[in-house]
């Protein structure tokens, strides 16, 4: 195993053991399974988090913001890319040139896209006065990654400079606002449980009452 | 609010509940906000004064940098980087202008945040925060203090409940025409209790003289209480876990007294929410009874045939507005749409309606926050400007704090249009036998 190897797995440990304690952290206290009788399904409600709520026409935050919307998309679709692709050279298979290049457009798209929401954020007033230096931090992160990957891809040996900073990426992760990778999922895993129990999402269809 | 002062024994309680009594579900919602900011549009208080510090993400934000500051290695370490800040005076007063001054706690932005975090949970555990700070409102306070020290918000006596629902009843009779009708209080045994907002019994004693009426058609077996009859909670408004626990305890309890089979909540968005959804969370134990809203049952009778009704009796365009609290945090959502279907003429959907309906801007114990009414008026413009939409002439709202705001707001916008329940819109439809 490579030097760059051992480095990017020794990250996703230390990412990992820190994303665990951070979730099971015994400093927040539980939540009870909830007692009250439900009007809707949970499960329901988490199928819709997890599905139709990604849709473009589901929330407001992507209809009526949809470059935003699909720019987020297209960087989050090349992030998952340099993510597996990292993985990938971790064991010993020959990578097809059909994916390096399906990669290198991927990680492209998403290094644009990307660099097009850090513009966003410092020239969009509204926005400027929620950010934080961590916002800037992590996107550059990102997008370094998303760029070694793409050398990486074109050049396969310098596929230790791509695993060296997917692993400074790993590294951070749990650490600043890259962390909400997993609270994401747990976050859409709670309201879609209220909502789904409560009977507001997926919507009823019109006319129809439920309870 | 911001001239209340904020002693340095009272940031450490601050302080200690946000370290102490922050639950898995509120901090995973704080780490998973991306501060993307595209909530903004579906928070009424933005899209009324465009201040960026109304944002639904800048609100939560309050919250966040404390959090981190306390929660977060990063936070500890290198504050600056990840915008953490330090519990003051401060910003327990920039928090407090946040989650009491700029939010109602309407929950729109949860079901549109491209994250699937709920900023009203996280505001309203800043509440909490501010709680131990003693940066309620002090109307807010006065509210829980007056139910714990009484049974209601109002303080009215038994003997005041008694002698108003007396009175009601005999009105009742002579209105319906029936010598029969009976307004039950304290029976023990009925089916139902219904429960009221004491608001009803100071100020809208028709609202409860309807509801007499449509259970008297519906030939329900039901009964009204003297005592601990009072449904709002503001310890829930308060974030105070002790207070809503205690304040929602007591009608449990009168519920179970009486050995009812279902506890009806009148009119009331939050009162809904809190009795059928959150107190028996806060109890651990699920409550012997339903938890039902009126509206549901007035549905519930209609769809079963227990009730006829005369749509001809209410012939102005009627508009809707939705509570947030009994449709898009209750799940009430078609219930009310049938029973106007049924007793107007013309029935005119808000746009958006149902659970994207916009707040009325007096939710969230705001309408009790006097220090808050300019901005709870001027958030209201969301909502006035939806009305005037419509071009009805009534709105109907199955929530007394919703149309205490927008009967303000009818003044304040001269939208000129009459606020109903809808429990009045419905008993007006109702065709009483003997009556045709």
């Amino acid at each position: 195993m490579t030097a760059g190897s051992l480095i990017l797995l020794a990250a996703l440990l230390v990412a990992g053991a820190a994303f665990l304690a951070e979730r099971l952290s015994p400093r927040f206290s539980g939540v009870p399974a909830p007692v009250a009788p439900p009007r809707g399904s949970a499960a329901a409600g988490m199928v819709y988090a997890f599905t139709l709520a990604f849709g473009p026409g589901a929330k407001e935050s992507a209809s009526l913001h949809l470059p935003s919307y699909l720019a987020g998309i297209a960087y989050h679709l090349g992030i998952f890319a340099a993510i597996a692709r990292l993985l990938t050279t971790l064991v010993p298979v020959t990578v097809p040139p059909a994916v390096d290049v399906t990669a290198v457009v991927l990680f492209a798209v998403g290094l644009g896209c990307g660099l097009t929401l850090l513009g966003k954020r410092v020239f969009d007033a509204r926005l400027r006065a929620i950010s934080v230096p961590d916002d800037f931090l992590a996107n550059l992160l990102v997008d370094t990654t998303l760029v070694t990957g793409i050398v990486a891809s074109l050049d396969h040996s310098l596929v230790a400079l791509f695993q060296v900073t997917g692993a400074a990426l790993l590294v951070y992760a749990p650490l600043g606002k890259l962390r909400h990778m997993l609270f994401l999922l747990v976050s859409r895993r709670w309201l879609g449980a209220t909502l789904g129990r409560r009977g507001v999402r997926p919507s009823p269809p019109p006319g129809v009452s439920r309870g | 609010m911001a001239d209340r002062s904020v002693t340095p024994d009272a940031v450490g309680r601050a302080l200690e509940v946000l370290r102490e009594r922050l639950d898995r579900r509120t901090a995973a919602f704080l780490n998973a906000c991306v501060r993307c900011g595209l909530c903004a549009e579906t928070c009424h208080v933005y899209l009324a004064d465009c201040e960026p510090d109304s944002t639904p993400a800048a609100k939560v934000e309050r919250l966040a940098r404390l959090f981190r500051r306390y929660h977060t290695v990063l936070g500890r370490l290198t504050p600056g980087l990840v915008g953490a800040e330090a519990m003051t005076e401060d910003t327990l007063q920039a928090l407090a202008a946040a989650a009491f001054g700029r939010c109602t706690l309407c929950g729109r932005c949860a079901l549109n945040c491209s994250v699937g975090l709920d900023p009203a949970s996280i505001l309203r555990f800043a509440r909490t925060v501010l709680g131990a700070a003693g940066l309620v409102p002090q109307g807010i306070r006065a509210n829980i203090e007056a139910a714990q020290a009484t049974g209601n918000t109002m303080s009215i006596s038994p003997e005041d409940v008694r002698e108003t629902i007396a009175w009601l009843e005999e009105d009742l009779r002579q209105t319906i025409g029936d010598p029969e009708v009976c307004m039950p209080v304290d029976r023990q045994g009925s089916r139902v209790l219904y429960a009221l907002n004491p608001r009803e019994l100071k100020f809208f004693p028709l609202s409860i003289s309807a509801a007499g009426a449509i259970f008297h058609a519906a030939r329900e077996s039901w009964t009204l209480t003297a005592t601990d009859f009072d449904i709002t909670n503001y310890g829930y408004f308060a974030g105070d876990m002790e207070a809503q626990r205690a304040i929602a305890s007591r009608l449990i309890g009168r519920a179970e007294e009486l050995s009812v089979q279902e506890l009806v909540v009148a009119e009331c968005g939050h009162g809904y929410r809190t009795l059928r959804w959150e107190a028996p969370e806060w109890l651990g134990r699920p409550l012997p009874f339903a938890v039902k809203s009126f509206v549901e049952v007035m549905a519930e009778y209609l769809a079963a045939g227990r009730l006829r009704l005369d749509p001809s009796r209410n012939p102005d365009p009627v508009t809707l507005h939705d509570p947030c609290n009994l449709v898009r945090n209750g799940g009430v959502i078609e219930e009310p749409r049938y029973l106007l279907c049924h007793a107007v003429t013309t029935f005119v959907e808000m746009t958006p309606n149902r659970e994207d309906n916009y707040c009325c801007g007096g939710g969230g114990g705001l309408l009790a926050a006097s220090e808050h009414t300019a901005r709870r008026l001027v958030s209201g413009r969301v909502k006035a400007d939806q009305i005037r939409a419509t071009g009805a002439k009534v709105v109907v709202s199955p929530c007394h704090n919703c149309i205490d705001q927008l009967m303000e707001l009818n003044r304040h916008y001269a939208l000129g249009v009459e606020v109903r329940t809808l429990g009045e819109v419905v008993a007006d439809a109702l065709i009483l036998t003997g009556t045709g």
